[in-house]
């Protein structure tokens, strides 16, 4: 049986922090609430996100004047050039979705697969209380340096209509018999109430796609400009500013510490568990 | 049974020269889309052909695939009717009727089992029995079973027979299915169409007579070389598509002007078949050079998929309301944005308490204090600082 | 007696069944039914107006066009729309050639075989065919060689053994009357119909796309596009190219088809006197031609005959129209017998009949598909004889002198048109009458072109955001077999109710809820049955109707 931790050990400038991962920015604090620097995500996740982000705009617009083509410049081919350009994002968009599911594997903790699916009992647990939080009905959270266990379940069912957009997107390109898309996913429109089922499930996706937009872009805002946490420009420089003890605590903080606290049913015995952690370390 | 002579030799009798029916067969080989040193193997194949029996059965129709049957030009009906094929059972044009129109039936399917095509225009209705079409006092749905059964072929003409058609459509109450549907495991080749275009029907005919073989199909049993291609992919207006060139209004100079549809609801961009190049009524027209957007009419379900025929999209919904896309999107839109609104203003709420309850703990742990996690109401309060929901 | 069952009633469109109890050689009673049904008025629920001709039309593929003419207008009045003069035209222009195409085909393809012994034609004189034929019309194709060939034709078929169509026919049927040189000469013609009826037609594919099923109304005008100078719309050609086809319609109504009806007509006179019917006749008119909407302004006139008196000419209203189901295979709300007006009108079937494989209707009550339309709670008949009837009682500068023409010529006084034979010499007379004022509303339409109007469509209620939140209103067409309303209810830009009361169901009703019979079986009784294994007789009553039951049933 050891002794809880001290109040050294709490300050003790690295206590308890994954190294590779966390350097401190701000020492005016007491060292577990100065706010430390996280680097959360790599290149390919931020390029990936920036790609899709400008794909997305394009095929928006190119796509809301395929639905309904509302001018036309005399002499030119208006509707081909637009075609086209809904194409050449549209490769970009998938060329960018490669990339990223290749990050899934190959990425830090933060953008792996496995931060999108509640993969433990305190991950599942997490979709509660954070539901429980937007819903107003609780004011704390477990910790969380990466998605949180909502967001990247959003992210999750975001990355599903990315995909059955792109196959409904190829599947019209194969409706004009253009191939390969007309063999591959020749069966889609069969699945899809038919050709017609095809183009109003892309088109409606587009719309599921743009409140998704609107949603992510204004909680981004609202969360940053609330939390002062670095989130807005996480994604674009990779790194997020979170108090110290914050980190020890979150989930995803440290990888090392999941394994233990991850068995635990409450916040009362996770509390214990991370204390235990901490004096376990020295 | 006494064969006939051909259809050759019938159309000399006719006075018809054989450059005419040199040209008939080059006609049909483009219809079907084989090479033009086809024609003489065409030719030679209807001219000797004896007259196949036909069996055309009727169900819940509207005779509109009889009607076109009687504008084929390429052979003439009189021709087809006279010379080539022996049309034994139609109700809509034969002379015996009641119990001697049943008997005719019979006898053809006892003097050529598996030897007569069965024709069948019209959906089966398979709800409460087939009460919904009797003919003869019989369900016309033990009939097309029968029928069918028996035959060499089975061709399906009009979209009724296809999959149901109109009256297989959404609110229809009489179970109405296509012939396929109907009798599981015969060989259909269907003719969809609201009605066919008869050059099909004489084309798939003229396929059989000239290889022996009915024409490849698609997966639905269309056959490919009338079914294999968009409307869209072959349409006169297409220049004008690709422009942005669309008429937005019936009679305005645009339509005059013969531009794209696409606008007004035309189905042509989802829909397979080969109205623009075969056309109707002795090549005459087709919808979209009429005017009017193609409704989709050789499409599965056409009545429910295609429509409401003046919008590009269908509405959205279990059928047939009037929510479109757009609206239902716009309404999503609009409502996470609401509902962002709403949480921006209850989380700027708990911001403004939780950075007082900040500041008060901040003073307190300036000195040094118990830790955070070992308190968990002092970590409660503080607890949105570091949070990294999105 | 006996009862006789003919099923299927072949040569006619659709689905029909006719029980008759036969006494003294003549039918005693009759029960006409409609043995199929589709739901077309339930399955127009809830969908758009707009789209609902589309739909309409499908009623029936043979008078292809009238539903959709019927269905737009009673959008167009439900929103107060009044259409350009062009659409006006070009719609007279369709439905006036669909009345000339489909009573020429239903003259030689669905009736003549009827009147025709083909087995006699094979013993016909070519020459002597030939000698009749110049003695009755001009008609070019006439000569003994000419004749030859059909004989030939005819004769090779036969001896090959497969009939085909005309296997099983009730040839040498002592009813038939014609001589074999008649006989031959209306074979040569039921030939040379089939290809007419497939070039006159051509005039809806310029018009509308396609036939059947054209394809180019809409809700406030026509989608055609007119432009004598495009190369896009109908243009010049196209005007000209259906200004030759009315042309040739016109030599084949006057050369070929009236001299071969009276030709018939004059060897069954004893037809006249059979097949009377129920005496009611009614038109709702047909043909406007001027823009002011109002039914003054139809070429033939609009109106009521009660009890076959010619000197009393009634008025007509949509409000008279009601249906009962209490013989139909339908239920009501508040009973079956209480006559509904079609703005609440009810679709529910519910079958009454015994359960297939049947052999009679007899022992049961309700017998039909078909609903039993009245108007005032009067059994009608409808269709060519009584336009003729309305058209000539009201003094009609054509049809009056027309029809005196036909009668002076078979020798036989006004009573002869209330009768089978009535009904096929009003059928040609209107084609002929039509035919030719086809031409007129050609000229109507090159003539307004020339002004520079080049509308089509009114668009101004397109948007159905424009719309009322309710709206209702009826679109009243006269078919070629009759008076056609189709009645529709719209409620938040949708189809709230949508009735549709037809010809053949006017002429086909069952008996309604007083007993009263339809056209059909009241113009069956008294009608003569030589053998009861060969009900050629039965057939002729009641293809003199020219039957449509996909039309009746919907
Ligand atoms: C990812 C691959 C995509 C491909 C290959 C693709 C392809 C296409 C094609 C070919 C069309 C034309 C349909 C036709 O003319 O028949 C189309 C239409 C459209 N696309 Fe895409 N698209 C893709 C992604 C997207 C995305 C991500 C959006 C929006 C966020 C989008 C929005 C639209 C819209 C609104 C239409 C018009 C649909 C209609 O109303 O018919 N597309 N797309
Ligand atoms: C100004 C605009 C945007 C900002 C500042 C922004 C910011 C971010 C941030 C901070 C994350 C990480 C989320 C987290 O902390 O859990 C993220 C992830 C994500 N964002 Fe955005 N975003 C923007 C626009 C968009 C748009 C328009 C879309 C697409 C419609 C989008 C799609 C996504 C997706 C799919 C993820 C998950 C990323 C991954 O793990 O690869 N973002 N974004
Ligand atoms: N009855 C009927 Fe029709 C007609 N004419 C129409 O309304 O036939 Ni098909
Ligand atoms: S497919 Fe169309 S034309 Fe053919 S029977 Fe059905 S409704 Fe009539
Ligand atoms: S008119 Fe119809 S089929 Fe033709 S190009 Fe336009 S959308 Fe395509
Ligand atoms: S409506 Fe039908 S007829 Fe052809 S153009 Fe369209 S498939
Ligand atoms: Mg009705």
């Amino acid at each position: 049986m050891t002794t809880l931790p001290t109040q050294a050990d709490l300050h003790a400038p690295e206590a308890g922090l994954p190294a590779n991962v966390v350097r401190p920015i701000d020492q005016s604090l007491p060292p577990m609430m100065e706010r430390v620097r996280v680097y959360v995500w790599e290149i390919p996740v931020r390029l990936t996100h920036w790609v899709t982000f400008a794909a997305l705009v394009v095929l928006t617009i190119t796509g809301s004047y395929i639905a309904d083509p509302f001018f036309f410049t005399p002499g030119q081919d208006t509707m081909r050039l637009v075609r086209f350009i809904h194409l050449v994002a549209a490769f970009s968009f998938v060329a960018s979705g490669v990339l990223r599911t290749y990050w899934l594997f190959a990425g830090n903790q933060f953008s792996r697969w496995s931060a999108f699916i509640p993969t433990n009992r305190r991950h599942l647990r997490e979709v509660v209380s954070q539901t429980q939080f937007y819903l107003f009905l609780r004011k704390d959270l477990p910790g969380i340096l990466g998605h949180n266990a909502l967001a990247s379940g959003t992210y999750l069912v975001v990355f599903l209509l990315f995909l059955v957009q792109t196959l409904t997107g190829f599947a019209l390109v194969g409706i004009h018999g253009t191939q390969p898309w007309a063999t591959l996913l020749g069966w889609v429109p069969s699945v899809m109430f038919g050709e017609q089922g095809v183009r109003v499930i892309h088109h409606l996706l587009m719309w599921a796609i743009v409140a998704f937009a609107i949603h992510h872009v204004y909680s981004a805002i609202l969360v940053d400009h609330i939390e002062r946490n670095g989130l807005m420009s996480s994604i674009f420089a990779g790194s997020k500013f979170v108090a110290r003890w914050r980190v020890i605590e979150a989930r995803d903080g440290g990888i090392a510490l999941d394994s233990l606290v991850s068995k635990q049913d409450d916040d009362e015995s996770r509390a214990e568990a991370l204390a235990t952690a901490l004096r376990t370390r020295e | 049974m006494a064969r006939q002579d051909g259809l050759y030799s019938a159309l000399l009798a006719r006075g018809i020269t054989r450059r005419d029916f040199l040209k008939f067969s080059a006609a049909m080989s483009a219809a079907l889309a084989l090479p033009a040193s086809y024609a003489p193997r065409v030719a030679a194949a209807v001219a000797a052909a004896p007259r196949i029996p036909v069996i055309w059965l009727e169900g819940q129709d509207c005779a509109g695939n009889t009607e076109a049957f009687l504008r084929a030009s390429h052979p003439t009906v009189a021709e087809l009717v006279l010379d080539t094929l022996s049309v034994d059972y139609h109700e809509t044009i034969m002379a015996a009727a009641g119990a001697q129109a049943e008997a005719a039936m019979r006898g053809t399917m006892s003097t050529y089992p598996n030897g007569y095509i069965a024709v069948v225009e019209g959906s089966v209705p398979v709800a409460d029995g087939g009460v919904y079409c009797t003919i003869g006092g019989k369900a016309f749905s033990d009939t097309v079973i029968e029928v069918c059964r028996g035959a060499l072929v089975t061709i399906a003409v009009g979209s009724c027979a296809f999959d149901g058609g109109l009256p297989g459509a959404a609110g229809g109450p009489t179970g109405a299915i296509g012939a396929g549907h109907a009798v599981p495991g015969a060989k259909v080749i269907n003719l969809p169409g609201c009605p066919m275009n008869v050059q099909n029907l004489t084309a798939t005919i003229v396929h059989f007579l000239t290889f022996k073989a009915w024409p490849a199909t698609d997966a639905m049993g269309r056959p490919l070389f009338a079914y294999g291609q968009l409307i869209h992919d072959q349409c006169e207006r297409r220049a004008h598509f690709e422009r942005g060139e669309y008429v937005t209004a019936w009679g305005d100079e645009a339509a005059r002007s013969g531009w794209c549809l696409y606008q007004m609801g035309c189905k042509g961009p989802e829909t397979y078949a080969n109205c623009p190049t075969a056309r109707f009524n002795d090549g005459t027209s087709w919808p979209v050079k009429s005017g009017h957007g193609c409704v989709g009419c050789t499409m599965p379900n056409f009545w429910d998929q295609m429509s409401p025929f003046y919008r590009r999209l269908p509405t959205v919904g279990p059928f047939a309301t009037d929510t479109t896309a757009d609206q239902v999107g716009l309404g999503l839109v609009g409502g996470v944005t609401a509902l962002t609104a709403v949480h921006a203003v209850g989380s700027y709420v708990r911001k403004r308490r939780s950075d007082a309850d900040a500041r008060a703990e901040l003073a307190a742990v300036s000195a040094p204090v118990a830790p955070p996690m070992a308190d968990s109401s002092a970590r409660s309060d503080s607890s949105t600082e570091g949070r990294t929901d999105r | 007696m006996t009862r006789i069952v003919v099923d299927p009633i072949t040569r006619i469109e659709g689905h029909l069944r006719i029980e008759v109890e036969v006494a003294n050689g003549v039918v005693s009673d009759a029960w006409s039914s409609g043995t199929m049904f589709r739901g077309l008025e339930l399955i127009l629920k809830g969908r758009d107006p707009r789209d609902a001709w589309v739909f309409a039309q499908r009623a029936c593929g043979v008078c292809t066009t009238v539903h959709a003419l019927a269905s737009v207008r009673s959008v167009e009045n439900a929103l107060g729309l009044r259409i350009p003069r062009n659409a006006r035209i070009v719609r007279n222009l369709i439905a006036g050639t669909q009345y000339v195409q489909d009573h020429v085909i239903h003259f030689y393809h669905l009736h003549a075989l009827d009147w025709v012994d083909v087995v006699s034609a094979l013993k016909a004189d070519p020459a002597a065919t030939s000698t009749l034929a110049q003695s009755i019309s001009d008609h070019a194709l006439s000569s003994p060689a000419y004749f030859k060939g059909v004989k030939d034709k005819l004769s090779t078929f036969v001896a090959s053994g497969q009939l085909g169509p005309f296997a099983n026919g009730y040839w040498g049927h002592p009813a038939y009357k014609l001589p074999p040189e008649a006989n031959l000469m209306a074979v040569a013609h039921y030939l040379e119909a089939l290809d007419w009826q497939r070039e006159v037609i051509r005039i809806h594919a310029l018009l509308g796309a396609k036939n059947p099923h054209p394809q180019t109304y809409v809700v406030g005008g026509m989608a055609l596009a007119l432009d004598p100078n495009s190369t896009t719309a109908l243009n010049a050609r196209g005007l000209s190219e259906i200004g030759e086809l009315i042309k040739g319609a016109q030599a084949f109504v006057d050369e070929v088809y009236i001299p071969d009806v009276l030709a018939v007509a004059g060897f069954y006179k004893d037809w006249a006197g059979i097949g009377k019917g129920i005496g009611n006749y009614m038109s709702y008119g047909e043909f406007p031609e001027d823009d002011s909407g109002e039914p003054t302004a139809f070429y033939l006139p609009r109106g009521r005959i009660m009890a076959r008196d010619l000197g009393k000419l009634q008025a007509v209203v949509q409000d008279s129209v009601a249906e009962t189901v209490s013989h139909s295979y339908y239920t009501y709300d508040g009973g079956d017998a209480t006559p509904r007006h079609p703005f609440d009108g009810q679709t529910r079937p519910a079958y009454a009949g015994p359960k297939p494989p049947f052999e009679t209707l007899e022992g049961h009550d309700k017998y039909s598909w078909l609903k039993a339309p009245r108007y005032d709670d009067e059994p009608m008949e409808v269709g060519p004889l009584a336009r003729m009837l309305v058209a000539y009682a009201s003094g009609h500068a054509d049809v009056k002198p027309a029809v005196d023409g036909v009668l002076g010529k078979l020798g036989v006084g006004a009573d002869a048109l209330f009768s089978t034979l009535g009904r096929i010499g009003a059928r040609a007379i209107e084609t002929q009458v039509i035919v030719h004022r086809l031409g007129r509303w050609f000229s109507d339409l090159t003539a307004n072109l020339d002004t520079g109007d080049l509308a089509i469509a009114d668009g101004t209620k397109w948007d159905p955001a424009s719309w009322p939140a309710q709206a209702q209103g009826f679109g009243f067409e006269e078919a070629p077999r009759g008076s056609l309303g189709h009645w529709i209810k719209i409620k938040d830009q949708a189809i709230d109710n949508y009735q549709l009361v037809v010809p053949s169901t006017w002429n086909g009703s069952p008996r309604d809820a007083k007993g009263r019979r339809g056209a059909w079986e009241e113009a069956l009784i008294g009608t003569p049955v030589a053998d009861p294994a060969q009900p050629l007789e039965i057939l002729r009553t009641i293809h003199s109707f020219d039957p449509c039951m996909a039309c009746a049933v919907h």
